[in-house]
């Protein structure tokens, strides 16, 4: 298997979002809840019991009026490559149930399988992981419009963006079917890479030079969220405003540049 | 035998290990676990053969295009269309939750309704089509029979389109002039084109080739004109190929992408334009071509009788200079002229105003007619990057009705609104002025009130007033899909089908540069009992007989529809839409239908002189400042659809917790007057205006300018599902109607207001 | 059955050689503790079939109240493992009068604790898919096996005590069988021990891996932080002092000298010698990660403790009243001797280890990591707290049976002579 492999560059699916073009208007949070049958419940106005795999933050640049600034931030999972793969939530999770796929880059998660004692979410920093505190249940008519592609998740698991992982499957086989190996790039976006109005959103192979997201993630002005944890992440943002960018690390007082790593 | 207690205790044993190194309970621990992974009430949605249906969404005026992915019967996702020309792929979140409307049965009509309890308690009985039909029918000939045919009117949600031309027919035929539209920044950017060029037209922005838009308060990325198109284009300028000046009192989202945000005091936009104006032509900046060879007004002029008139120079040249409008703005001089200088020196400036989303006010006249004149003075009228006219699309091409005598004598009363009387000459429809002519009135001007693709007691200013004004109204027609407000004060309701299960045809969204119709089709087979609004008119329409029938001489709303669009019909049903892409805006020597034959700064023999169209004055706040300290003003937000349409739980998920906190909503307030009222992040407050009151909390926002206090639109909700009902504060609820000296058009834009600690 | 039975068979039960209390009062303790019970069985049957939105935790508090309950009786239950690696592996025999107990109390425990994760995951039908789908990676599949099979080392120390109930033992069979498993107890103790070297390190290892949460993460040797040597530190540091603290308690609600002083004392300094070292290492290992890992992740110490409740109070709670203070006290004779001040450092002791659990559960959850978050705050529901005190009055029921039915301390009989 390894040996058929190897002339196949690995992937390294990731996404760089543009904070100039993002306008925080939530398309991407929608587009991801009805591709993902993300369920919702009468309540969602606490963010911390309310499942958005696809999470829009506000910034603010803490200043007073007139001089504030506001900058709106969606944060999928970041997908994090850690060092060889070990992201800080795979390693925890003790029933192999959140996985670093080697061809992909994409850290999976199998819901069948987990059984919810929410140490990945602990490892998470970037809260990315939802737990299902309830049944999830859909009003009657609204289980209608269910993805098939996308199971529906139980109570008492973890879930979180993937992706959109299945619609890797469906161009993947779609390109099987055509005697292709390789998925080509419009052939694989994920749901709010599609569904952006302003266009923010660029998904792609980070590590193959024909995609947008490649030379994108080389920009000044890109960066990418918590880098000193070390948690190598896969989404990059890009913004042409420095507390914005400043916003995405810690530093210290005295660390007057940022620090590339 | 006897067991004794050794031989039991083996026994014991011996079960117990056997039972272990059985199958069994392994088995058992297994199908438990599987069980968990499968749980019967955890559902599993079929699959199915996949396909996708091109439709256009009509949740809101924007006109984008939708491919609906499909699984067998079912409708699973919408998408924006690739390549579309309004949207291009792109899509906003109350598009993509669309199928929540669709399959939301809890907020759906599924069959005709009758009205039991009391109005607005929503207590329904099912009645068959039939009895629907019969009842209304029955109740529009009593009506007709004494005389009362004018006092049947009709509230639509816009008067473009087929559906809503044919409702303007069937009044037309049945005898009433009293058609309605909702209000929104179109009535007064149409009225600024018909006096400043002297045509009927649409006002369209060539946003995509501007280099330089200046924006008075118009939400930009909050959904103003057609949402998904006004993103794009953002997204150029983020690009670098224009820039963004936003002039509002509070950051908004579009200010936050805008190259500069200037702060402004709230309602002196149109002084600020004007001062835009006197910097620009003191400096003799503006475009000298266009001004002195294509415009009149601009210098003094000599009217009929010989007086000479003041143009538009000699008005903002004495009235509006930069030191006086630093004044009445707030803003400094010195911005003020570098903005006017950056404005003439981008090479394709653009202008824009209407507020927010421009949707639910109409806005003041000559805010509009003075943002129309900066455009003027750039010359970018119907020019690349410019703001353009276009003509009203001329497909619907159906034969004159033909009236009977009531008809005759009924379309002849004057309009309820006086709408195109004397008093407001230009203007098309006053539904604002509606509730009012009501309330004061001893009769009732309404008889019958017909009510489509429209939900006024939720989005008409001052809902308590609306509510009295409707409990006049002896019977009340409603058509909506949904159970919204309004569906629930009707005394009857004949549900359309919802946009996915009809056929529709959209015509030029808002401010879209080419002539452009966007096709609604059925994506999947109707859900419940319910009727194309087209063909529910036919009905009425056969069952009142006579030369009304004679005016729908279709089968069906189907057949209607093809012959209407006759050849344009292929390409809609094939792409969606059909477009105009060779139309280029008339050039200025043909652009301007007005006596001059010229761009008129002045219209002349139309208004009275050139203050009543541009004159600034800040007294249309309500309320008084001792009692009132504060001002109110409303924000949209794409989060929050404030329309017709409510929110589908998706949309509500997306709302931020700074917005609404549980069933509270959260007014945004500086930091520093909070702190004089001694209000704190998340504390509770009553909020009162002359209008009504409301308990709110508190949200602390150093984007806001001090003394100012900003609410959203699109909550409180009384009806639809208990997703989104019951949930924050109706912004209408809080606001009166200030009518427009000039246009008649409701000119709200804010209200005086107290926040006390609760 | 005639009630007039009871008595009898109470009788029979008992030790002989021994006082207990009159039944009556015995029962009435037994049903109070037995209602708190019941109420925190109520809270599980509640968790479990509503789910866990019974609970006040979220989506940043996926580790809460029940983590830190799980986490501070392993840490407390260490007297068990550490008494008996004394005991039998390095031969301190004196501790054979205080190991029954100890070993009770470990029992408890870590019974407690596997009952408390079987309330705290999601799908706890499924919770076996951790050894099934074992990840070897993460310290909790480590922490799932060693406590499973430690639980089971500790049945194993446990069985014999109540095969030495008056009764029981009289059958032969169990007897023998007590006998037997006495002989090889210090095969298990030596299991036991090794077993709970590793999963007590492996619990530090829980928050000291988390490189996403600087508040818990710490380097270390090869796969193991530093916190992952702490734990096992601190629990045998602390697990005796819980273990002379419940001992102690009993004695005072008995109103019997039960274990000799001079095992209390070879306890107690063990334990404070334990105790100062650990607090040594603990300092040190603050001093790094606050100096060097932290400020390479862009964060300073202050970060950390900027919030009302997580304030720089609570390290000092944890480190000098929990930690420095019993030690001191613990490694002076006259410090364990005196009966005050040896109440007071197995008291400090057992809070400075809670402390020092707690805040690595929750104040990892509640830092704020992304600069635009701020603090994340949560009071446990009262299903919560409910099923975190059904275990302590499980424990204090156990205690008590075993304490009226069971041998459990050699001394007593001696100590407390029936004339």
């Amino acid at each position: 298997m390894k040996e058929e492999h190897k002339h196949i560059k690995a992937k390294k699916y990731g996404m760089v979002i543009d904070l100039d073009k993002c306008t925080g208007c939530g398309a991407c949070m929608v587009a991801c809840m009805a591709e993902n049958n993300v369920p919702f419940k009468e309540d969602e106005t606490d963010k911390l019991l309310s499942i958005t795999w696809l999470r829009i933050y506000k910034l603010t640049n803490g200043k007073p009026f007139p001089e504030t600034d506001i900058c709106y931030l969606p944060r999928p999972c970041m997908h994090c490559e850690g060092q060889h793969g070990h992201a800080p939530c795979v390693s925890v999770c003790p029933a192999t149930v959140t996985d670093y796929d080697m061809e992909t880059g994409i850290v999976s998660q199998i819901y069948t399988r987990c059984f919810g004692c929410r140490y990945c979410m602990a490892a998470c920093p970037y809260h990315a992981r939802y737990f299902n505190w309830w049944d999830p249940v859909w009003p009657e008519g609204m289980e209608k419009y269910l993805n098939p592609n996308v199971s529906p998740r139980m109570r008492g698991v973890v879930e979180k963006c993937s992706f959109c992982f299945p619609r890797y499957q469906v161009a993947k086989d779609k390109a099987m079917a055509e005697g292709r190996r390789e998925v080509e790039e419009h052939e694989y976006q994920t749901a709010c890479t599609q569904a952006c109005p302003a266009g923010a959103i660029t998904f792609g192979d980070l590590n193959n030079p024909k995609h947008a997201v490649y030379k994108l993630k080389m920009s000044p002005n890109a960066f990418r969220l918590l880098e000193r944890l070390g948690t190598n992440p896969k989404v990059y943002y890009i913004s042409s405003r420095e507390w914005v960018r400043r916003s995405g690390d810690n530093y210290l007082a005295n660390e007057v540049k940022i620090k590339k790593l | 035998m006897k067991i004794d207690r050794r031989s039991f205790l083996s026994l014991g044993m011996g079960v117990a290990a056997g039972t272990a190194l059985s199958p069994l309970p392994w088995k058992l621990i297994d199908d438990i676990s599987i069980w968990t992974q499968m749980w019967p009430w955890t559902p599993v949605p079929e699959i199915g053969e996949v396909n996708y249906v091109n439709s256009t969404c009509t949740l809101c005026p924007g006109g984008c295009g939708i491919t609906v992915r499909k699984i067998g019967d079912r409708a699973v996702k919408v998408e924006g269309k690739e390549g579309h020309p309004i949207n291009s792929g792109g899509v906003c979140l109350l598009g993509l939750s669309g199928l929540q409307n669709l399959y939301g049965y809890d907020r759906r009509i599924k069959t005709p309704l009758k009205r039991i309890g009391n109005r607005g308690q929503g207590s329904f009985q099912k009645i068959t089509w039939d009895e629907a039909i019969s009842e209304v029918v029955n109740k529009l000939s009593e009506v007709r029979s004494t005389g009362q045919a004018h006092a049947v009117s009709c509230i639509s949600g816009s008067d473009q389109g087929t559906v809503a031309q044919l409702l303007k027919r069937f009044l037309t035929a049945y005898g009433s002039p009293n058609f309605f539209t909702m209000p929104s920044m179109q009535d007064s950017y149409e009225l600024a084109l018909y006096l400043t060029q002297g045509i009927q037209a649409s006002v369209a922005f060539d946003v995509e080739n501007s280099d330089f838009v200046l924006s008075f308060g118009s939400g930009i990325v909050e959904g103003w004109g057609s949402p998904v198109r006004m993103f794009q284009a953002s997204s150029r300028w983020r690009e670098g190929k224009g820039k963004v000046v936003q002039i509002e009192p509070r950051l908004s989202i579009t200010a936050a992408k805008s190259d500069k945000w200037i702060p402004i005091k709230p309602g002196t936009e149109a002084a600020l334009a004007l001062g835009l104006a006197s910097v620009i032509i003191k400096e003799s900046l503006y475009d000298k071509e266009f001004v002195e060879n294509y415009a009149f007004g601009f210098e003094n002029w000599k009217d009929d009788a010989g007086k000479t008139q003041i143009g538009f120079k000699q008005f903002v040249l004495e009235g509006y200079g930069p030191d006086k409008v630093a004044k009445i703005t707030g803003i400094d001089k010195s911005t003020i002229i570098s903005l006017a200088r950056s404005f003439v020196r981008a090479s394709k400036p653009l202008a824009i105003g209407g507020r927010n989303q421009g949707r639910s006010t109409s806005g003041r006249l000559n805010e509009f007619m003075a943002i129309y004149a900066l455009n003027a003075l750039v010359g970018n009228i119907n020019k690349t990057g410019g703001v353009w006219s276009i003509p009203k699309p001329g497909y619907i091409k159906w034969p004159k009705v033909e009236m009977d005598d009531v008809a005759e004598k009924g379309i002849k009363e004057p309009r309820i609104d006086a709408a195109g009387s004397a008093s407001y000459p230009y203007s098309q429809y006053l539904l604002n002025r509606v509730p009012g002519i009501l309330n004061s009135g001893q009769e009732n001007p309404i008889q019958v009130l017909f009510v489509a693709g429209a939900n006024p007691i939720y989005a008409l200013p001052n809902t308590k007033a609306v509510k009295e004004a409707f409990d006049k109204i002896p019977y009340i027609v409603g058509f909506s899909s949904y159970l919204d407000e309004t569906a629930k004060y009707a005394d009857i309701i004949l549900p359309n089908h919802v946009y996915l299960e009809r056929y529709e045809d959209i015509p030029t969204p808002v401010g879209f540069q080419k002539p452009f119709i966007g096709l609604a089709k059925p994506v999947i087979a109707p859900q419940f009992e319910t009727k194309n609004l087209g063909d529910t008119i036919f009905l009425l329409a056969k069952g009142l007989g006579g030369t009304i029938e004679k005016a729908f001489p279709w089968d069906d709303y189907e057949t209607c529809l093809k012959e209407t669009l006759s050849e344009k019909w292929d390409s809609l049903e094939e792409n969606g839409y059909w477009i105009d892409s060779s139309l280029k805006p008339a050039d200025w020597k043909n652009a301007f239908k007005t006596a001059s034959k010229k761009f008129e700064f002045i219209a002349a023999g139309k208004a009275k002189d050139i203050a009543s169209l541009f004159g600034f004055s800040s007294s249309t706040l309500e309320g008084d400042e001792a009692s009132y300290p504060l001002v109110l003003i409303p924000y949209d937000s794409m989060r929050l659809a404030n329309g017709f349409i409510g929110d589908p739980p998706f949309v509500m998920k997306a709302v931020e917790d700074t917005v609404l906190k549980g069933k509270d909503v959260l007014i945004e307030i500086n930091p520093e007057t909070a702190k004089q009222l001694g209000m704190s992040e998340g504390g509770f407050a009553k909020l009162a205006t002359p209008v009504g009151t409301a308990k709110v909390r508190v949200h602390l926002y150093d984007g806001i300018m001090p003394g100012i206090i900003a609410l959203p639109r699109g909550l409180g909700h009384t009806a639809y599902d208990k997703f989104l009902g019951g949930k924050g504060v109706n912004f209408n609820e809080l606001i009166g109607s200030v009518e427009d000296p000039v246009s008649g058009l409701d000119a709200t834009w804010g209200i005086r207001a107290k926040l006390t600690k609760a | 059955m005639d009630s007039a039975l009871i008595p009898v068979m109470d009788d029979a039960l008992k030790p002989k050689g021994v006082q207990r209390c009159p039944i009556w009062q015995f029962a009435l303790w037994i049903c109070i503790f037995g209602a708190i019970l019941l109420w925190g069985v109520y809270a599980m049957f509640l968790c479990w079939f509503k789910g866990l939105n019974q609970t006040n935790m979220n989506d940043a508090y996926g580790f809460a109240l029940w983590i830190w309950a799980d986490l501070a009786v392993i840490a407390l239950g260490g007297g068990a493992f550490f008494t008996g690696f004394l005991r039998y592996i390095i031969g301190k025999d004196e501790l054979k009068n205080i190991i029954n107990y100890a070993v009770l109390i470990g029992f408890i425990c870590y019974s407690s604790a596997l009952l408390i994760l079987a309330i705290d995951v999601g799908q706890p039908l499924r919770a076996w898919f951790i050894f099934w789908h074992a990840n070897v990676h993460s310290m909790l599949t480590e922490v799932a096996f060693c406590l499973s099979c430690y639980f089971g080392v500790l049945t194993i120390e446990y069985i014999p005590l109540v095969l030495e109930n008056r009764q029981i033992d009289k059958v032969p069979f169990f007897h023998n069988l007590a006998h037997n498993m006495h002989e090889i107890m210090a095969i298990f103790a030596a299991t036991g021990a090794f077993l709970s070297f590793f999963h007590q390190g492996s619990l530090g290892g829980v928050a000291g891996v988390l490189f996403g949460r600087p508040f818990g993460y710490r380097e270390g040797v090869l796969i193991w932080p530093w916190t992952f040597f702490l734990f096992t530190w601190s629990a045998a540091a602390c697990g005796p002092c819980f273990t002379i603290m419940i001992t102690k308690l009993t004695e005072v609600i008995t109103g019997k000298k039960l274990v000799k002083q001079n095992v209390i004392d070879l306890l107690a300094k063990i334990s404070g010698w334990m105790l100062a070292s650990y607090i040594i290492a603990k300092i040190l290992d603050t001093v790094y990660w606050a100096t060097v890992t932290v400020p390479d992740m862009g964060y300073t110490l202050k970060h950390f403790y900027s919030n009302p409740v997580y304030g720089i109070w609570i390290l000092f709670l944890e480190i000098v009243l929990g930690g420095i203070l019993p030690a001191i006290i613990l490694i002076t004779k006259t410090g364990r001797n005196n009966n005050v001040t040896l109440w007071i450092a197995v008291v400090l002791a057992v809070i400075g280890v809670s402390v020092n659990r707690w805040v690595m559960v929750l104040q990892v959850m509640a830092v704020p990591i992304l600069p635009f978050e701020s603090w994340y705050l949560y009071l446990p529901s009262w299903q919560e707290t409910a099923t975190t005190i059904l275990p302590v009055a499980y424990g204090i029921l156990l205690v008590m049976l075993s304490y009226r039915y069971l041998p459990i301390f050699p001394q007593e009989r001696e100590l407390n002579p029936i004339d």
